[in-house]
């Protein structure tokens, strides 16, 4: 019984190593295969890693970028604010110089007026008729002079002055302003305007506008046997133009964008009086409110003058 | 003498503009009794007896001033805040009489008390016509302050 049951014992032994074998290479088999995969992810991971290391550089360097451009965007800024400072110190500078201009030209201007004068009254008698003349010549510069220093002043204000809109009915500016020109000068103009559109602006400004053009057709049309001037207003395109015309000397349409500038006349003083400098301030009015100037004519056969205005006052 | 009588107070650095404005004056027969001092520091001077002025009867006031405000050391708006803070001289009336328009202290002139601002216009004419029209306005029409 010993022998029979010692080899049965055995058997089983060896049948059981025999299962442990396999059970170990199947094991072993697995831990290949899962050490494969291991492999692969330890790769994949590699690969991964080196992804982000690159992509991790690209945002250092994007925001590397976006600090420079932030620093230059303080810079500019600073920039912009500096320029400011010195557009607001120059505006400054200019107006006080106006003001020295305004002063210091007009004093000197007063004397040379007064002395005249005093000369002309005191001691007149005493000079001849050319003398008198000669006197009345040096007055009536001082005062022309003076009028241009008012007018170049009334310009340069044109710039900083603030623009108070109201609805302007045009027709009693008109009327206004024909009754100041006739109690500042004799003239014998037929002037033809019947309803004038209102428009939204500046009544003071619009005023010198107004007066500027009228005065101007008035003068230029003043050695016409029968001067005629009309006014008219129309509704175009969402703006609204007015236009002043006249039948007097015109001019040549060849100096056109000379109209404009600033001591810029198309006649002699001895012919029409004037500093050139009135379309001037009539084109910077008329910009400040977001319009425009123009002119048409001929020479000999009258002028028309236009400006455009934004229609907000809703003309229907 | 002249000192105790004066009516018209003319403060004016320029030679030649106090020679137009009295010769306005003059010519509107309203000159009487007319100082014309030279600068702010005179001015101060012969309105508070000091200075020059010493020992002047200060009770004596002017009846109107006619104020430049552009004059070296001290200028027109100085003159004009002290005449208008001290009580002896605050009811004379002060009128500016300057050069332009454009003057940036034409606010500061009427804040401090001035009681009329007048450009001087180059036109001779002109010029008499506003001097005589103030004179008359200040010395005749006005009743001034007891």
């Amino acid at each position: 019984m010993a022998n029979g049951e010692k080899s049965d014992a055995l058997i089983n032994y060896k049948k059981e190593l025999a299962f442990q074998n396999e059970e170990k290479g199947k094991r072993a088999a697995d831990f290949i295969i899962a050490n494969k995969e291991l492999a692969f992810q330890i790769k994949e991971k590699s690969k991964r890693t080196k992804e982000l290391l690159f992509a991790n550089k690209a945002l250092v360097f994007q925001n590397q970028e976006m600090i420079k451009k932030s620093k230059e965007l303080v810079n500019s800024t600073k920039v912009v604010d500096a320029l400011e400072k010195r557009v607001k110190e120059r505006t400054k500078d200019l107006e006080s110089f106006s003001y020295s201009v305004s002063h210091d030209l007009r004093t000197p201007l007063r004397a040379i007026n007064g002395y005249a004068k005093m000369l002309e009254e005191d001691y007149g008698t005493l000079l001849d008729a050319e003398g008198n003349r000669l006197l009345g010549e040096v007055r009536s510069n001082a005062k022309k002079m003076g009028v241009l220093i008012d007018d170049l002043l009334t310009f340069s204000r044109l710039g900083s002055k603030g623009i108070t809109k109201l609805l302007v009915d045009i027709n009693k500016l008109t009327e206004t302003v024909l009754s100041e020109i006739n109690q500042s000068m004799t003239h014998h103009a037929k002037i033809k305007f019947s309803y004038l559109l209102p428009v939204v602006a500046d009544y003071n400004l619009l005023k010198h506008v107004f007066t500027n053009l009228l005065s101007n057709a008035i003068k230029y049309s003043s050695k016409k046997e029968n001067p005629l001037i009309e006014i008219k207003s129309e509704q175009k395109n969402g703006e609204l133009i007015y236009s002043i015309s006249d039948n007097g000397v015109g001019f040549d349409m060849h100096y056109v964008d000379k109209l404009f500038g600033v001591f810029q006349r198309l006649h002699a003083e001895e012919e029409f009086s004037g500093t050139g400098v009135g379309l001037a301030i009539v084109q910077r009015i008329i910009q400040n409110h977001d319009g425009k100037v123009w002119a048409e004519g001929k020479e000999g056969q009258g002028a028309t003058f236009y400006f455009s205005l934004p229609d907000t006052a809703n003309n229907k | 003498m002249q000192n105790n009588t004066v009516e018209i107070l003319l403060i004016e650095d320029n030679m030649n503009d106090a020679e137009l404005t009295i010769r306005a004056f003059r010519k509107s027969k309203i000159n009487n009794n007319l100082i014309h001092l030279k600068n702010g520091v005179e001015a101060l001077e012969f309105l508070f007896g000091t200075g020059k002025y010493k020992g002047r009867d200060i009770s004596h006031k002017p009846k109107l001033i006619l104020l430049d405000l552009k004059m070296p050391k001290v200028d027109g708006l100085e003159v004009l805040r002290q005449i208008k803070a001290n009580d002896l001289t605050k009811a004379i009336p002060v009128v500016i009489l300057t050069s332009s328009k454009e003057h940036p202290d034409i606010e500061r002139a009427y804040a401090l008390g001035a009681n009329s601002y007048i450009v001087k216009p180059v036109e001779f004419d002109e010029f008499t016509k506003a001097v005589a029209d103030l004179g008359f306005y200040w010395l005749l029409v006005n009743q001034p302050h007891v």
